[in-house]
């Protein structure tokens, strides 16, 4: 195994404190079609990185050094309001989760499908934030609420993004969860499963404080129909393509 | 004890009595009283009133201009009167630049969807007039101007706010949410009325006594930190916990009857139940738990002060009034954020930002960010201020005199569209209303009724509800019937006892406290059913309302309950007939209406305590009856009534000392209260039942007068109360008769007719001028209003001459029903045949009685918009819709205007409320309304609340006033129109002066049609108005004219 890899790897599988590139990347760029792509992308590039330094790992530091990275930034989703910083840090915890499962196991195939499994949800949810500040100048919790019945087909899309980053059943991340939690050791599947605990409790949080609640009375356009339909789209087909990928 | 004087308590007390008073009662659901939401304000003219009620109870007394806009595309909004208005509003207000000022406003109500007079926070004229002509920063220069910030911080948290509100908004807390969730839970405690299998302990005490005794142990509130006890040992009274409290949290005097009104409206569905328990003197529940708004009130403010005590500990926050001033006054920087963030005003643009300078508190960054803040808001106030106006200008063609004002041009405007659209509601309901009144008024016959050369098949008399007009219409159409309206009561104020119950129920409006009582008594006719079915329904209940039973019930029976599901679901018609089939039925009654002879109510007290004391005897010595004789027993009676003094003849058969004897009589007296004030009691209780000869004929009199019925009657007169049926609603009530207190029709129907029937009265009422024919016969009946059935009762009592007719009774009756389940079906089912025969429909109709999934099973008053009191001929042959309510009156036999007084204190008086709990429910169904029935849950068996804590829900839910999200009821105010001529009308008016104050104030509208004149007359701010002849008058007497002609 060669360390200097899987330090660099730790940039792109973020590790905390050098996730923090990572966050900072996805501040940087506002564009959503470029912080999607940067979610999509980045941690295919450390998985690379990981199958160089010599997956599956050896030793314990860096799959619990991922865990508490997972755990840590999934504590922090409790408290971040902006919908942006949000899905950074959401998907900083999940793609943290790929050195528990790179601890189990070296196919390639496995780890790409593993992060790209998480990588669905941080990226809608980009394409979210994205329809949110275009409407209401930002993408912020407890700003608007009650958008059920104002904006009903953009809440739909708010609730399915959130139910996905929640990793619920169908969701890609669900069946990459399971996966995890069926290869890993009794440890890592507790921390794990207290991370995706906090992703829950975090997502139930936002929901509260976006979808429902008592309506603000803002006249704000709802999502146009045909895009309602577009996502939709999009949604059905990542389910379809990763059931059909993971065999479930 | 208090430390508190009695004087001192006493301020507190009418403190706290006068600060409630703009909360309306709320009235348990199982008697649903319909109210104006603002009924403690009527007596402030309506703008005013509905203004004071929105601040009070963060409610909206309008609809939203989209709203108003949909009606005006469909023609419900008179452009006339809309314009009248507007010229009106703008004759005290000088010319601004070149505007065309009335083409601006016309186009701001009609064309513009959102408002425009923004109140401005920054921004001024002068960035606004950059604005308009394209600058992208406000021209003057922004700075933190601290002085201005604080003043508009201490204006926006006064002393009257309560301080947990200010908290909250400062810093983001919940203190607010979580009072209320405690002080929810304390009142679901202690106020339950059977629901719950535990309660809260020691509740005879009253709730402030039980609750701190409770709180004083309650382990689960100090390990949250929360210090109860400490706050509860300063004083033992509500009143003196409530001086302390108020005087910790560092509130002068002088605001605490503002702090409080805040406060007790905070849950004003709670202290309305509260307010209106407290005053029921003949409340079973308040009589035996009592409690009051200064307990309530105190419970709140202790819990209150815990909270921010706990949460001043912890987070360092201020926790009292004047330490958040002095925040206020060191921190003014961060306060201005922190209300802006927590307040939901933040930019949004800023809000991460100003969300990382709270976080990090760090005076140095919050006062560098401040200024930026300030003039980024001032600009966005500014640039989104210019392009309303800018929009309003293109849409009404004035852009270019927009931009030629100047800036105080453009500061006149601003103040103008501000003041305009403050009152616009009132524009747009008076607008509305005229429409409605217009159409209505038009066709309305004012002229004398034609003479019928024979009495009608049969005559029905139905209350004057909106529900009964379809089918009045109805029954007319089909056959040789009459009707008429009069208040759901009968005019007869009755309490009532039913079969097996032990309560009375009062059965008029809630204005009216009835003196008789009315007893429902078996005939043994059918035998009261105690079978196994209602057995099994006893235990089944028992079981579930249990503390442990309900964890194995669930396995063991679990299944009946999914067959009950299932039937109530999949087929509910059908599962209700069978379970009708196996329900033991109802027995057969008869009303005790006449007054007992004071022998007969002695005889019935002794006899009941003869029976008591063969019990006593049993119970207390174990001696059975066989070993006892009457004479023992009449002996026993008169010693413990005080009646004879001496050894008894039972106590020497029984070889009882003296000693034992006395202790035995001692008991008799104490706990099976043989004694003379007991007696006393229930001698005045007996005396209450029934009605005196003299009160019948008064009632039964009164009742045909004010219908102006004294002649011509027919061979059936129908008496049909109403009552709705429905599953799984607790709304039903609400759905039942109003004159009724809430109850049902029925019984009030079979106390008249019982009364009508007697030939004694009958006699009496020929004296007076009312001739009833002997072969009239007076029959009770109940209107189901969901299904539109008419069910006949006490035809057992029918005189046989009748019962030859009566297949056409049944027939006629049938019909009309099925008719108007036909016309009603269309507006409960979307894409209705409009060729469905009235078979199925009224079959549709049905199954709503008895689908417990249906949220909304009628439609019931929604929609109601006038009441016309006066004859029939009024309306005859118009279709009304079902918005009317019809009071049959005749002027000619009310010399005195005595009836119209009744009318106007009653009848109106309900109308008013039945009509503006709609119209608020419809305008903003969560603030005035109870929102959705799908989220609702009983609490306590007295209300409802939305999920599983929530204030009680007052008004009427969504499903009743709204249709797909929008209003089904058109929110108008109630138009009265009285059939007498104006001096009657006015007379009668200046003596009642609640009706007056009502017609003035104008929370109703009033049309007098005056028929010796011809001309309506209609009261407008103020005035009298003549409208001149009654459209159709003129085309009839033209008809009636050619008619005659060729004779």
């Amino acid at each position: 195994m060669n360390t200097l890899l899987l330090l660099l790897a730790g940039f792109f599988l973020p590790l905390f404190p050098l996730s923090m590139v990572f966050n900072w990347v996805l501040a940087r760029f506002t564009h959503p079609v470029i912080r999607i792509l940067v979610i999509l992308v980045w941690p295919q590039i450390g998985v690379l990185l990981l199958l160089a330094a010599g997956a599956p790992l050896t030793g314990s530091a860096f799959l619990w050094w991922g865990l508490l990275t997972a755990a840590f930034y999934a504590w922090r989703l409790l408290t971040v309001r902006e919908l942006g910083q949000w899905s950074a840090m959401l998907a900083t915890s999940a793609f943290a989760l790929t050195w528990v499962m790179a601890a189990d196991s070296g196919r390639a195939i496995d780890l790409h499908a593993f992060v790209l499994g998480f990588a669905v949800a941080p990226a809608l949810l980009v394409a979210v934030t994205a329809l949110l500040e275009s409407r209401l100048g930002a993408a912020y919790a407890g700003l608007v609420t009650g958008m059920a019945r104002d904006m009903p087909r953009l809440a739909g899309l708010i609730a399915v993004s959130l139910l996905a980053a929640m990793a619920l059943p169908i969701s890609p991340g669900f069946f990459a969860m399971v996966g995890l939690l069926l290869h890993s050791e009794l440890a890592p599947v507790v921390m794990a499963l207290l991370t995706w605990l906090l992703w829950s409790w975090a997502g139930t949080r936002l929901l509260r404080n976006t979808v429902f609640g008592p309506r603000s009375g803002k006249n704000v356009a709802d999502l146009q129909p045909l895009h309602a339909w577009g996502f939709a789209v999009v949604i059905v087909a990542a389910v379809l393509m990763n059931l059909i990928w993971t065999g479930a | 004890m208090s430390r508190l004087t009695l004087g001192r308590r006493l301020k507190i007390r009418s403190m706290v009595h006068m600060a409630a008073e703009p909360i309306p009662f709320f009235w348990p659901m199982r008697t649903f009283i319909h109210h104006n939401p603002l009924h403690g304000l009527e007596h402030l003219p309506f703008e005013q009133g509905v203004r004071q009620g929105e601040q009070l109870f963060h409610g909206r007394a309008f609809l939203p201009r989209t709203d108003y806009q949909r009606y005006h595309a469909e023609g419900k909004v008179d452009d006339a009167t809309l314009g009248d208005d507007i010229q009106r509003f703008l004759a005290e207000r000088d010319a601004i630049g070149e505007l065309d000022l009335h083409g601006l406003l016309q186009t701001l109500l009609c064309r513009t969807p959102e408002t425009v007079g923004e109140r401005l926070d920054l921004a001024d004229a002068d960035d606004i007039k950059c604005a308009i002509d394209g600058e992208t920063t406000p021209c003057g220069e922004t700075t933190a101007d601290i002085d201005a910030l604080q003043e508009r911080l201490a204006r926006q948290f006064p002393p009257e706010r309560p301080l947990y509100e200010s908290i909250d908004l400062l810093f983001g807390t919940e203190i607010g949410t979580t009072l209320d969730e405690l002080v929810i839970k304390s009142c679901l405690d202690f106020f339950d009325e059977g629901q719950s299998t535990l309660q809260m302990p020691g509740r005879e005490h009253g709730f402030f006594t039980a609750w701190s005794a409770l709180a004083k142990r309650n382990l689960r509130l100090f390990l949250r930190g929360l210090h109860i006890k400490k706050i509860l040992a300063q004083d033992a009274s509500a009143e003196g916990v409530i001086a302390y409290v108020l005087g910790e949290l560092g509130i002068e005097e002088s605001h605490w009857d503002g702090l409080i009104t805040r406060e007790l409206t905070r849950l004003h569905g709670w202290a309305g139940f509260i307010r209106w328990r407290s005053t029921a003197s003949r409340y079973h529940w308040s009589q035996t738990y009592p409690a009051d708004l200064i307990d309530f009130l105190a419970i709140r403010l202790v819990l209150g002060l815990a909270l921010i005590r706990e949460h001043a500990r912890r987070k360092r926050l201020p926790a009292t009034y004047p330490e958040l001033a002095t925040y206020l006054e060191q921190h003014t920087a961060e306060c201005y954020l922190r209300q802006a963030y927590h307040g939901g005003t933040v930019q949004p643009e800023w809000a991460h930002r100003v969300d990382d300078a709270l976080a990090h508190r760090h005076p140095g960054h919050i006062n560098r960010l401040l200024p930026e803040y300030l003039h980024d808001e001032r600009s966005a106030e500014a640039r989104r201020q210019s392009e309303r106006l800018l929009a309003l200008a293109e849409t009404a063609g004035q852009t270019e005199a927009l931009k030629a004002l100047d800036v105080d041009q453009i500061d006149a405007l601003l103040t103008l569209l501000d003041e305009f659209e403050d009152g616009e509601g009132m524009m747009w309901l008076r607008a509305m209303e005229a429409v409605y009144r217009k159409s209505l008024l038009n066709e309305i016959k004012l002229l004398p009724p034609r003479k019928r050369e024979k009495r009608p098949f049969a005559q029905a008399l139905f209350c004057i509800d909106v529900r009964s007009e379809r089918i009045r219409r109805q029954l007319e159409h089909v056959g040789d019937y009459q009707t008429f309206g009069i208040a759901g009561f009968f005019g007869v104020p009755v309490s009532f006892i039913g079969l097996g119950k032990g309560t009375e129920l009062d059965l008029c409006p809630v204005q009216i406290t009835p003196k008789n009582v009315v007893l429902e008594v078996p005939t043994g006719a059918t035998e009261i059913e105690t079978d196994f079915y209602s057995s099994a329904s006893h235990v089944l209940h028992d079981v579930k309302s249990s503390v442990l039973s309900p964890y194995f019930t669930v396995e063991a029976i679990g299944l009946l309950f999914g067959f009950d599901m299932i039937g109530k679901t999949v087929a509910p018609r059908v599962y209700d007939r069978w379970r009708n089939r196996i329900e033991p039925k109802d027995a057969s009654t008869r009303l005790l209406i006449d007054k007992l002879s004071r022998e007969q109510a002695d005889s019935i007290v002794r006899s009941l305590q003869r029976v008591t004391i063969v019990q006593a005897i049993g119970q207390q010595l174990g001696i059975d009856r066989d070993a006892i004789t009457d004479s023992m027993i009449r002996e026993l009676r008169e010693i413990a009534m005080g009646n004879r003094e001496g050894t008894s003849e039972f106590a020497r058969q029984f070889a009882l000392s003296p000693a034992a004897e006395a202790e035995f009589i001692e008991t008799l007296r104490d706990e099976y209260r043989i004694n003379p004030s007991f007696v006393s009691m229930q001698m005045e209780r007996l005396g209450k039942i029934g009605f005196s000869t003299d009160e019948q004929v008064y009632f039964v009199g009164q009742a045909l007068r004010m219908m102006g019925m004294n002649e011509n009657f027919s061979r059936f007169v129908i008496l049909a109360g109403h009552a709705s049926k429905s599953d799984n609603n607790p709304y039903e009530s609400a759905l039942d008769c109003g004159a009724c207190g809430g109850g049902h029709g029925l019984v009030s129907a079979r106390v008249l007719a019982q009364m009508a029937n007697k030939s004694e009265v009958r006699r009496r009422l020929a004296e007076q001028g009312i001739h009833i024919p002997d072969d009239t016969w007076f029959v009770p009946a109940q209107h189901n209003t969901t299904s539109d059935e008419i069910a006949l009762h006490d035809l057992d009592l029918l005189p046989t001459s009748h019962l030859v007719y009566m297949e056409r009774l049944r027939n006629g009756l049938r019909a009309a029903s099925r008719l108007c389940a036909a016309e009603r079906l269309p507006t409960l089912e979307e894409n209705v045949d409009p060729n469905l025969d009235t078979t199925t429909a009224f079959r549709h109709i049905q199954r709503n009685t008895s689908d417990w999934t249906q949220v909304r099973p009628e439609w019931g008053l929604a929609r109601n918009a006038a009441v016309v009191v006066g004859g029939r001929h009024l309306t005859e042959d118009m279709d009304l819709d079902g918005r009317s309510f019809l009071l049959s009156y005749d002027y000619k036999l009310d010399p005195k205007g005595r009836l119209l007084d009744t009318i106007l204190s009653g009848p109106l008086i309900i109308g008013e409320w039945i009509n503006l709990e709609h119209y608020f429910s419809a305008v903003d169904n969560e603030g005035f309304g109870s929102g959705s029935k799908a989220y609702h849950n009983v609490a306590g068996r007295f209300g409802v609340m939305t999920g599983n804590l929530s204030d009680i829900r007052t008004g009427l839910p969504s499903q009743t006033v709204l249709k797909d999200g929008r209003p089904y009821h058109e929110p108008l105010r109630l138009l009265v129109i009285v059939e007498a001529p104006v001096p009657h009308v006015l007379a009668a008016a200046g003596r009642v002066p609640k009706a007056l104050s009502l017609i003035v104030n104008g929370w109703v509208n009033v049309v007098v049609a005056d028929p010796e004149t011809g001309h309506m007359h209609f009261f407008d701010r103020g005035d009298w108005h003549d409208l001149g002849p009654a459209p159709q008058r003129a085309k009839q007497l033209e008809s009636i004219d050619a008619e005659e002609s060729p004779a």
